[in-house]
């Protein structure tokens, strides 16, 4: 068994290796393979996995890449990851890449998909709808069709028949999947000294770039090691981190908050890893309905989902109360509408419910923290200091 | 169950390392300094100059950090402190330093090596409002450390220079890059040294007084930080508010200003020692 720290360099290596080697090895490794690309926030891997395709995530260039064409494709107050994204279409980074899924999020993505389309990028490109109806008769029938039209797309690449038992065998590598990156915040949460943050994030975004089976087994690793009593305790706040589930911080950014004072115990960084709570039914006769209800039922809240019987605010509420966290920091891409809409209307109901939080807004190619680490180290001391008087100063991150 | 601990502050600078050491008094709040060390980074690793501090502090009280230390606060650059029990924004530190310093102030102004911070404060050390300059060079001690290089005096002496001005003559840049030119000119033109430093004091007072008057600042005010002990700062500051305000505001200084932040910090860890004894216990190492 390897050592930690070694799996942690190693999924190090895969989250931000923009060439997609790994990716790319494994579709020559043998004829038929494909590799789908997806946009933030979520996609069925599933459904790529049981077609014979490896599903990758586009997360864009983070502070990785320079940006020189892309912005002439985006107008100033657009947010950064589309020019990230299209600078590495455009620079070659997705050559070995069959198809691209963008599922709905906001008009900037789906503008995308047309931009991707007009430069014939890729053999197919699928702007993916998710139901805002959630009953099974219309909003399962509705998301199931979609995954039915990706499965036909793929599968004229890979010429494999999607089986109900190869759509359940992928079901099941996902559940384990999702399952030990569970058990990995559930150690954060009650231990978080043991795993930080940053190497957190290396473990997941390892996973969105190789095969399932590699994740596993490297997860099952970092699990076993994790269970053990390691790293020392600090005296430290803990924090939810919401708002940044599209564009992604930059690595400094995500350790900037720990290091001035804070424990992550969640976070929708990468929230397409996590999106689905607990099992999908991996014995279905039906396996693509049962994906399409997991998708319905069981569902993180996000800005994809306009769920008005659920509302997110108190979703977001309960996981500060489950993870036991002093507060939460909204973290918002500039420019980005969905987490942008959505902060007012939790910021509101955390007022009523007295909720401590703090908002910034940040890019992926910031690589200056200081800012950022005095907003949150106020918020930590005041959490710490004066946790039963009400906050008399915002610092603000003008 | 003693109620005397010792706890341990660690300010990380952009130039210096200062460390102190605070026996924490929670029945009466009679908190000491027992002991102090400041260490220039220079162009060592600041993670091993923070070792150097703390193991001298801890060698010559012969205390053992795992055994003796009941809280280790970092403040500044707090990454660098890899022993440690907890960290506390630079701005909460000095707050906090400064009430230790001088009880009374409602306004405490921290003048470091990157920047100058005015806060007002409460009687506890509670940040209430701030106000801070830019990020840019031309409000700091380094400015002045950069200045004193130029000029061939040790840092120590450029305070006391400054009181023997009688011409000062202020540099006329804003920007830090532009003021050395400035002084540099100044030196060429034969003006001396005192009434250099004494304009560059002058300049740098300037903003801190344009910050308490933004900030509305009441007295005492407690000046802290690196620059706190620059006799020559003190008296421009001093000078420039008494012709600026009808009221005149009252200024507190200390020999031990530039310990202020890691005084906070281990002043805040004590407090915080106590509180996570009855709530969480598991974080504490001792």
């Amino acid at each position: 068994m390897k050592k930690l720290s070694e799996l942690i360099n190693e999924c190090k290596e895969l989250a931000f290796d923009l060439s997609y080697t790994r990716a790319k090895q494994w579709k020559e490794e043998k004829p038929g393979r494909a590799i789908v690309g997806y946009m933030p926030i979520y996609f069925p891997r599933e459904i790529a996995h049981a077609a014979g395709a490896l599903p990758v995530a586009i997360f864009g260039g983070g502070d990785r890449k320079q940006i020189i064409k892309g912005d002439a494709y985006y107008q100033s107050y657009i947010c950064h990851i589309p020019r990230s994204i299209i600078e590495l279409a455009l620079d070659g980074h997705f050559k070995s890449f069959d198809g691209f899924v963008f599922p709905s999020i906001c008009d900037v993505i789906r503008n995308l998909s047309g931009i991707f389309r007009q430069l014939n990028i890729g053999s197919f490109i699928k702007y993916l709808d998710f139901p805002q109806n959630f009953s099974k008769d219309i909003g399962g029938v509705f998301y199931k069709q979609e995954m039915e039209h990706i499965i036909h797309y793929l599968t004229s690449i890979t010429k494999k028949e999607v089986t109900a038992e190869a759509l359940n065998h992928s079901i099941d590598l996902y559940n384990k999947n999702r399952e030990m990156i569970d058990f990995i915040y559930k150690i954060r949460q009650d231990f978080p000294w043991r795993l930080n943050m940053e190497d957190v994030y290396y473990i997941v975004r390892a996973g969105t770039v190789i095969p399932v089976e590699e994740h596993n087994k490297l997860l099952e690793q970092v699990c076993y090691h994790i269970k053990e009593n390691i790293g020392t305790p600090q005296d430290k706040v803990k924090v939810v981190v919401s708002g940044a589930f599209c564009e992604q911080p930059a690595v400094g950014l995500i350790k900037a908050i720990e290091e001035a004072g804070c424990y992550v115990v969640d976070d929708d960084y990468q929230l397409g890893s996590r999106m689905i709570i607990g099992n999908i039914d991996a014995q279905s006769s039906d396996p693509l309905m049962a994906l399409s209800m997991g998708f319905i039922k069981q569902s993180q809240y996000s800005s994809s989902i306009y769920d008005v019987s659920n509302p997110k605010e108190y979703r977001l509420a309960k996981i500060v109360k489950d993870r036991g966290a002093d507060g939460v920091i909204f973290a918002s891409a500039s420019f980005c509408d969905p987490s942008l809409l959505d902060a007012p209307i939790f910021q509101n109901a955390f007022n009523k419910m007295g909720i401590r939080y703090i908002a910034f807004q940040y890019s992926e190619n910031i690589n200056q923290y200081k800012v950022i680490k005095e907003q949150v180290g106020a918020f930590s001391d005041s959490i710490k200091l004066w946790e039963d008087e009400p906050a008399t100063v915002q610092v603000t991150n003008k | 169950m003693s109620k005397l601990i010792y706890t341990m502050g660690v300010d990380v600078g952009g130039s210096y390392v200062k460390a102190v050491l605070m026996q924490y008094d929670n029945e009466t709040g009679n908190h000491k300094l027992i002991d102090k060390q400041t260490e220039k980074i220079r162009k060592r690793n600041p993670k091993d100059v923070v070792v150097d501090a703390v193991d001298i502090i801890l060698d010559r009280n012969k205390l053992n950090y795992d055994k003796d230390i009941s809280y280790l606060a970092s403040t500044g650059e707090g990454e660098m402190v890899i022993k440690k029990t907890g960290h506390f924004y630079s701005m909460t530190s000095h707050a906090r330093g400064g009430i230790y310093f001088a009880p009374q102030a409602k306004t405490i102004v921290d003048m470091g090596g990157l920047y100058v911070r005015a806060i007002k404060v409460d009687g506890r050390g509670k940040v209430i409002d701030y106000k801070m300059t830019g990020q840019c060079a031309s409000g700091s001690g380094q400015f002045i450390e950069n200045i004193s290089r130029y000029l061939g005096l040790a840092i120590e002496e450029v305070g006391e220079i400054s009181l023997k001005a009688d011409n000062p003559e202020v540099p006329s840049g804003i920007c830090a890059v532009l003021a050395e030119t400035d002084v540099i000119n100044l030196v060429s033109k034969g003006l001396s040294t005192p009434n250099i430093v004494k304009g560059i004091n002058i300049s740098i007072a300037q903003r801190v007084v344009k910050l308490l008057s933004s900030l509305k600042a009441e007295s005492p005010i407690a000046l802290v930080g690196g620059m706190g002990m620059n006799a020559g700062m003190i008296q421009a500051i001093e000078e420039l508010s008494s012709e600026s305000k009808k009221n005149k505001l009252v200024f507190v200084s200390h020999p031990d200003a530039i310990y202020s932040g890691a005084i906070g910090a281990a002043l805040w860890g004590g407090y915080r020692y106590y509180k996570l004894k009855l709530k969480k216990p598991e974080l504490l190492s001792v």
